[in-house]
C-alpha cells in the first residue's frame, strides 16, 4: 500500500535536513494514526506482559480484522464522495448466509463430491449477490436521487428480513472442505518468504523507477538517502511481519486477499480517473460537474464496488465462522465507518485513504483483542472504542487548527 | 469634516510564523466618515479587519487600537464582543441562513424572548422598523434564499445595524453586485452617513472610492502607504500607491485581428431546467469572430450567466434557436459534450464552481481533461505532470510546486489555476464569466495579458463582466443583455458606459 501512496504523490521536495520534517508535515494525518497504533500496541504489550505481541496473537489479530477491513476500504470511497452506506454489515451478513445455504442445501445434491467446484461456485454466487445489491442501491441513490443515508438505511431493514427468510431463524453450516481455506488457510513459510521477496523487489524497483522518471521530466528529486531509508523501512516491516506469522502458521490467506484488494483499491484511488473523480465529487460537486464529470455514473459505480467488497467480506465471514447465522454482520457497518474515519476519511467528503482505513481497522481490532486479553467486559470495550474514536478525530481537528 | 477620531490604530504589527502580515500600520478613522481602504490582495486589509473583529484577539499583535478613546481589548474565540462594542463587519461572502426569513436572520442569536419562547410579533415589528429606518427595500418575512444578491447584502447591513453598530466595515461589498445594485448600495451608505454611522469601505473597484468615500488609506505589503482625502486623489495616483509603481494602462493593448465569424447564436430561447414555465432566455442573438473578445454586459439577473451556462450544456433547456460553431449546429447537453466540441467555461464562482480547493494545483488543472492522459486503468502521471507544468508556466502561477493545495493560493493565482484547467482542453471558444472578480490589480493585468495572448493565437473569448470599465477596456465588441434577451452588439468605438447602461436598463432599445 505504501508503495502506491508514494507513487501517487509526486510532490517534489527540496533537499536539506528539513526534508524529513516536510514529508512528515505533509502526511501528518497518516503518521498520527500510525503513532496511535504503536502506542496502543505498546500499552497492551505492557499490560499483558508481552503476550499481546506473541506470534499467535499477532496472526489472529490480522486475521480478525479482515472482514471489516474489506468493508472499510470500500467505505472510504463511499464517504469520500460525500455519501454513506449503512447496509454493508447486513449485506455481508446476507452474503454469508446465502453462501452457507448453497453449501448446506444445494451443492451436495447438484454436484456431489466436488468440493473445489462447490467452493468456487459459492464465491461467485456470493460476489454476485453483493454486486446485485450494490447495483440496486447505487441506481436508486444516483439516478433516482434518493439520499444514500436513507436508501442504505432501508437496505439494512430489507437485508435483515432477507437474512431471516434464508435462515428461517436457524444456523446454517458453511464448512465444506476447500471453502474453509478462504479465511482459515495459511501459506507454507517458504511461500511467505517468496512473497516477501517479491514485495521488497517491487518496492526497490518502484523507488528507482519513480526517481528515474522524475529526473526524465526535470522534476525536483527527494534525496536518495531519504528515499532509501523509506524503502528500507517498508521492507523491514514486510520482513518483520512474515517472520512473525511464520512463527505461528504462516501468512494467513484472508490477510493476503485483503492486501491484494487494498493494493488494487489504493491504486484505483490514486492512479485512475475513477478514483480521481470520486475525490473531486466529494471535494466540490459543482466544480466536478462543470469539469464534465458524470457524477451519477461515478456514484453508481462506487456503490456497485461497495457491493462487490461487501460480497467479498460476506464470503470471508462465512468461511471464517463456518456458519451463516441470523446475527451475521450485525454492526459491521459501524466498525467499517469508524475505521475509515479513524484513518482520516473526512465525513464532509473529498479526503481519505485506503491505507488509513486499514490502519483504522487495525486499531479497532487491536482494541477488541487487547481488551479481551485483559478480560475487560464487552460493555467497557464499547466504551473504550467510542472514546478512542472521538479522541482520534479531536486530535486530528486540533492538529489542523494549530498547523 | 471634523477631527473627532472614533478609531485610532497605532503602530500595529502582526506576525505569523515567519511572515509579517502587518508592519507598523497606523490609521485614523474620523467619526461619521466613509473611509476607503485599498490595496492589492495580500496587502494586509483582511488581517487588519480580523484584528478589529477580534478574530486575532488583543495580545496576538503588537501596537494598539483605540476605539472611542479607549484601548480595544478583544478576547479571542468570539466575535460577539466586537459586535457588542459597536464594530460590525459585512463580509464579502454573505453569512445569512438561506432557509430563514429576513427577520430571523437579522435577529439570529438575539431573538426577543418572553417566558422562554420567541416573541415573533416583536421580532418582525423591529425588523420592519430597522428596514424602514435605513430605507431598505426588503420584506421582513421574505425567505432569504429567494432574494437576489443585492437584497441579501441589504439584509446583512440591516443585521449589522440592528446591533447599534457605530462602525460598519464593508469588505468588498460590490464584488457580486451589478451596476444598479451598486448604485442602490451607494445610496444606502450615504443614508447611513447621515445617521452618523462610520464606515470602513474595502474594495478592489477604484471608482467606488471616488463615488462614496471621504478619505482613502492605501496599504501595500502590510504597510500604510498613505491616507489622503479622496478629493486630492486620482485613479492613477491610487493605482501607483497600490502597486508601488506607475501603471500607465490598466488594460494592456492587444495586437489582435479578429477573423471571420466562427460561432453564432440565433433566436435562443430556453427555460430553467427545474421549472419549465420560467423562461430565462428569450431572443438571444449574437456572433463571435475568430480571435475576438466579445464582452457581455448586463445587470445581475439579465441572463448573462444563464446564457453562457446554457451554451455550455449545464443549465437551461433549449426550446428554440440554434448555436453554430464553424458552420455546424452544436447542442451540448453536458459540460463534457461542450468541451468535446471546443467550448470551455471559466465559471463565475471560482471557489464554488471552479476549484476543488482542498486538492493540489496539479489535480485541479488536470481534472477536466484526464482523458488526455488516462486509459481505463491508469493515469499517466508523468504526462499529467508535464502538461500541467506547462500550463502553470504559461500562466505564471506562483506556487512552490504543483502539489500545493489551492486553498493556500491567493485569489489571482486561484483564478489562473481555473483558467489553466480550461485551457488544457485547447478550446476554440473560451467563455469567461467574470474572470477578474475579487482579484487584485496586478493579477487582473496578468489575466488581461493572457486574454490578449490567447486571441492572438486564434482563440475566441466571450467575457462577462460586471465592471463596465473592464468590458470597455478589453472587448472588441460588446453585447448588452436585458431581461433575458440580447439588445444590441456595439462596436467598441461606439460603446460608452452611458450607452451600455441605457441598453442594460432598458431605457434605450438600440
Amino acid at each position: 500500500m505504501a508503495a502506491t501512496t508514494e507513487m501517487g504523490s509526486k510532490k517534489p521536495a527540496s533537499g536539506g535536513s528539513s526534508e524529513l520534517a516536510k514529508r512528515f508535515r505533509s502526511n501528518i494525518q497518516t503518521y498520527t494514526i500510525i503513532l496511535a497504533l504503536v502506542a496502543i500496541w505498546a500499552f497492551f504489550a505492557l499490560l499483558t506482559g508481552g503476550a499481546f505481541l506473541q506470534p499467535q496473537n499477532i496472526s489472529n489479530l490480522f486475521r480478525q480484522m479482515t472482514v471489516t477491513s474489506f468493508l472499510a476500504i470500500g467505505m472510504v470511497f463511499v464517504i469520500v464522495t460525500g455519501n454513506i452506506d449503512l447496509s454493508v454489515g447486513k449485506l455481508a451478513g446476507f452474503v454469508s448466509v446465502v453462501v452457507a445455504y448453497f453449501q448446506a442445501n444445494i451443492w451436495y445434491n447438484l454436484i456431489p463430491n466436488q468440493p473445489v467446484i462447490a467452493a468456487i461456485l459459492s464465491v461467485i454466487i456470493g460476489l454476485g449477490v453483493g454486486v446485485l445489491f450494490g447495483i440496486m442501491q447505487g441506481y436508486i441513490i444516483s439516478f433516482l436521487a434518493v439520499p444514500s443515508f436513507i436508501v442504505t438505511l432501508a437496505g439494512m431493514f430489507v437485508l435483515t428480513g432477507l437474512i431471516l427468510l434464508v435462515t428461517q431463524g436457524k444456523t446454517i453450516p458453511a464448512n465444506q472442505p476447500g471453502f474453509d481455506l478462504i479465511a482459515q488457510g495459511y501459506l507454507p513459510p517458504l511461500a511467505g518468504w517468496i512473497i516477501a521477496a517479491l514485495v521488497i523487489a517491487f518496492l526497490v524497483w518502484n523507488m528507482f523507477r519513480s526517481r528515474q522518471r522524475k529526473r526524465q521530466h526535470g522534476f525536483e528529486l527527494p534525496s536518495i538517502a531519504l528515499d532509501l531509508a523509506t524503502t528500507v523501512f517498508y521492507a523491514a516491516l514486510v520482513v518483520a511481519y512474515v517472520y512473525m506469522v511464520n512463527q505461528y502458521k504462516g501468512i494467513q490467506v484472508p490477510v493476503l486477499l485483503l492486501a491484494v484488494a487494498a493494493l488494487i483499491m489504493s491504486y484505483v484511488s490514486n492512479n485512475t480517473r475513477f478514483g480521481r473523480y470520486a475525490y473531486a465529487i466529494g471535494g466540490n460537486r459543482e466544480a466536478a460537474r462543470l469539469s464534465g464529470i458524470n457524477i451519477k455514473r461515478s456514484v453508481f459505480l462506487i456503490f456497485v464496488l461497495m457491493g462487490l467488497l461487501a460480497g467479498v467480506a460476506g464470503i470471508v465471514l462465512a468461511s471464517y465462522v463456518g456458519y451463516g447465522t441470523i446475527a451475521a454482520g450485525q454492526g459491521y457497518e459501524l466498525d467499517a465507518i469508524a475505521s475509515a474515519i479513524l484513518g482520516g476519511t473526512s465525513t464532509l467528503g473529498g479526503v481519505g485513504t485506503v491505507f488509513g482505513a486499514l490502519i483504522g481497522s487495525l486499531i479497532m481490532t487491536s482494541l477488541t483483542t487487547g481488551l479481551q486479553m485483559l478480560n475487560v467486559q464487552p460493555a467497557w470495550q464499547y466504551l473504550v472504542k467510542g472514546l478512542v474514536l472521538v479522541l482520534a478525530v479531536y486530535a486530528d481537528v486540533s492538529f489542523k487548527k494549530n498547523r | 469634516m471634523n477631527d473627532d477620531i472614533i478609531l485610532d490604530i497605532r503602530n500595529v504589527t502582526k506576525r505569523f510564523a515567519g511572515v509579517t502580515a502587518l508592519s507598523d500600520v497606523s490609521l485614523q478613522i474620523r467619526r461619521g466618515e466613509i473611509h476607503g481602504l485599498c490595496g492589492e490582495n495580500g496587502a494586509g486589509k483582511s488581517t487588519l479587519m480580523k484584528i478589529l473583529s477580534g478574530v486575532y484577539p488583543y495580545g496576538t499583535y503588537e501596537g494598539s487600537v483605540f476605539y472611542e478613546g479607549k484601548e480595544l481589548k478583544l478576547e479571542g474565540g468570539s466575535i460577539r464582543q466586537a459586535i457588542a462594542s459597536g464594530i460590525a463587519i459585512v463580509y464579502q461572502e454573505l453569512t445569512l441562513v438561506p432557509t430563514m426569513t429576513v427577520g430571523e436572520n437579522i435577529f439570529l442569536g438575539k431573538e426577543p424572548v418572553e417566558n422562554g419562547s420567541i416573541n415573533w410579533d416583536k421580532l418582525y415589528a423591529e425588523t420592519r422598523d430597522i428596514l424602514a429606518k435605513y430605507q431598505l427595500d426588503v420584506k421582513p418575512q421574505a425567505v432569504v434564499r429567494y432574494l437576489g444578491v443585492g437584497k441579501m447584502q441589504m439584509v446583512e447591513i440591516a443585521k449589522a445595524l440592528s446591533e447599534n453598530a457605530q462602525i460598519l466595515i464593508l469588505d468588498e461589498p460590490t464584488s457580486a453586485l451589478a451596476e444598479a445594485e451598486i448604485e442602490k448600495l451607494m445610496e444606502i451608505l450615504d443614508l447611513l452617513k447621515s445617521h452618523g454611522v462610520t464606515c470602513i469601505y474595502i474594495s478592489h473597484k477604484l471608482d467606488e472610492f471616488f463615488r462614496i468615500t471621504d478619505s482613502v488609506t492605501v496599504l501595500r505589503d502590510g504597510k500604510t502607504v498613505t491616507t489622503q482625502p479622496t478629493q486630492d486623489l486620482t485613479k492613477e495616483k491610487l493605482v501607483s500607491y497600490m502597486v508601488g509603481r506607475e501603471m500607465k494602462e490598466r488594460f494592456p493593448k492587444g495586437n489582435r485581428k479578429p477573423g471571420e465569424v466562427i460561432f453564432s447564436v440565433e433566436n435562443l430561447r430556453a427555460h430553467d431546467p427545474n421549472d419549465t414555465s420560467r423562461i430565462v432566455l428569450d431572443g438571444v442573438n449574437f456572433n463571435l469572430r475568430k480571435g475576438e473578445i466579445l464582452g457581455i454586459a448586463g445587470l445581475m439577473g439579465s441572463g448573462r450567466t444563464e446564457l453562457v451556462t446554457t451554451i455550455f450544456g449545464e443549465y437551461g433547456k433549449i426550446m428554440q434557436g440554434t448555436i453554430m460553431l464553424e458552420g455546424r449546429v452544436i447542442a451540448a447537453h453536458s459540460a463534457r459534450e461542450a468541451m468535446n466540441q471546443g467550448v470551455s467555461l471559466v465559471p463565475e464562482d471560482r471557489k464554488g464552481q471552479g476549484l476543488v480547493l482542498m486538492q493540489s494545483i496539479l489535480k485541479n488543472i488536470s481534472l477536466a481533461n484526464l482523458d488526455q492522459f488516462a486509459s481505463l486503468f491508469r493515469i499517466d502521471a508523468d504526462a499529467e505532470m508535464a502538461a500541467s507544468l506547462q500550463q502553470a508556466k504559461n500562466l505564471a502561477i506562483k506556487a512552490p510546486n504543483l502539489g500545493v493545495p489551492c486553498d493556500s493560493l491567493s485569489g489571482g493565482n486561484q483564478q489562473k489555476v481555473v483558467i489553466a484547467k480550461w485551457l488544457l482542453s485547447n478550446p476554440k471558444i473560451l467563455i469567461m464569466d467574470d474572470p477578474t472578480r475579487g482579484i487584485d490589480v496586478g493579477a487582473k493585468y496578468e489575466i488581461y495579458k493572457l486574454m490578449n495572448d490567447l486571441t492572438e493565437k486564434g482563440v475566441s473569448i466571450i467575457m462577462i463582466s460586471s465592471e463596465l470599465e473592464e468590458v470597455l477596456g478589453m472587448s472588441d465588441r460588446v453585447m448588452v443583455m436585458h431581461e433575458g434577451h440580447s439588445t444590441r452588439t456595439l462596436d467598441i468605438a461606439e460603446a460608452t458606459q452611458e450607452r451600455i447602461m441605457a441598453l442594460a436598463t432598458g431605457i434605450a432599445l438600440n
